[in-house]
């Protein structure tokens, strides 16, 4: 990994297909790019096969947008519509099976921190609310209860909707979905308290409406799992198809749960926060 | 026959706003060309889900994309 398994070699140039050539020549490796610049250079993810407005598909364009070193990243997903637009990015991807993403992540940023002891690398979960709280619950509480020092990001759709629409324990409660024709009868899991009171160090909650603040929502969780400990972002990403939202409402839709139960919700310890406000006063120096 | 977004981009270069570019979830699908100040369309990437409508038209009402359907042939041009 770093910045060399992204060069081709030397003579290779036009073999390669267009879309690597691109990426090397305008991609965003050992450049740093703000997230306002999007659509104006190369980005990590590729075309994928995600339906029509779908925001999860945004959230992760967004997330890779904010990684702050691509080529030292490692991204682990599981079963469920996120792995389908994870897989088609410039960023080294492991596909845990269903619910072992948090334990596979543990390991595997644990030999990471042997085999690279002078180098950050991060890994970064990023499944949905079937992985994370319904299937994988035993190993997400567990990652956090040891302190892994990995960020976990919950895609939350609120369904299962590569499978047909079964309610998950994030669906709200009432909701009817098509595999769950009576209605939910029970309540939506409070995952950000749960991550809270586990341990977790930098915990937020956000629906994607503001890209500069899902940018830096997963840049301060990513720095501080660097050094601290578990990091937790809660992400609304609608299901556009099993909640039967029209594509061209579906900002709006994320705009309205926003002003309900989504608002923007951060919580830091002192610790977490004094070393963000640090790194952050840096950056400000730099670009000045 | 594909139904894709196409940008006005006379009328869109009148603004300095990225806005459409910046709510698309297709990964460089909606650019930003910086030389004419203007938001296009690859159109071989745009999956026809209408939210650079929404926010170019309801939210800014600015009304510089909308909705065309174009022919293969044209797509390869892009």
């Amino acid at each position: 990994m770093g910045l060399e398994y992204v060069k081709i070699s030397p003579g290779f140039e036009k073999y390669m297909p267009r879309d690597y050539v691109d990426l090397v020549k305008f991609g965003p490796f050992g450049k740093t790019y703000d997230v306002m610049e999007l659509g104006q250079y190369k980005e990590l993810v590729e075309d994928h096969p995600m339906c029509a407005g779908c925001y999860m598909a945004y959230f992760i364009r967004v997330f890779y947008a904010a990684l702050p070193n691509p080529e030292d990243t490692i991204v682990l997903g599981t079963a469920g519509c996120a792995r389908l637009a994870l897989s088609q990015a410039a960023v080294p991807f492991v596909y845990g099976n269903y619910g072992d993403t948090n334990a596979v992540a543990s390991g595997l940023k644990r030999a990471l921190s042997i085999r690279f002891p002078d180098k950050h690398k991060d890994v970064v979960v990023v499944a949905g609310d079937g992985g994370l709280i319904d299937i994988g619950f035993g190993m997400t509480m567990h990652s956090w209860f040891r302190k892994e020092k990995f960020t976990t990001i919950m895609v939350d759709n609120e369904v299962y909707g590569n499978t047909g629409g079964q309610e998950s324990g994030m669906s709200p409660k009432g909701v009817q979905l098509k595999m769950a024709p009576l209605g939910k009868k029970f309540d939506k899991i409070n995952a950000v308290e749960l991550a809270k009171i586990a341990g977790c160090v930098y915990v937020a909650k956000l629906a994607p409406t503001n890209p500069k603040r899902i940018a830096r929502t997963v840049r301060r969780a990513i720095l501080a799992a660097r050094h601290f400990g578990p990091t937790f972002i809660h992400a609304y990403t609608s299901c556009n198809i099993e909640y039967s939202i029209p594509t061209r409402d579906v900002l709006a839709d994320a705009r309205n749960r926003e002003k309900k139960d989504f608002k923007f919700y951060e919580w830091m310890t002192d610790e977490v926060k004094e070393f963000l406000e640090e790194v952050e006063r840096k950056e400000k120096e730099v670009k000045r | 026959m594909y139904f894709v977004a196409e940008v006005n981009e006379k009328e869109c270069s009148k603004y300095n706003c990225k806005q459409c570019v910046l709510f698309c979830p297709e990964p460089n699908c909606l650019n930003f060309r910086a030389s004419t100040n203007s938001a296009w369309v690859w159109y071989d990437k745009c999956k026809g889900c209408e939210i650079c409508v929404y926010v170019c038209s309801d939210l800014l009402k600015r009304h510089c994309i909308e909705m065309v359907m174009v022919t293969p042939k044209a797509t390869a041009k892009s």
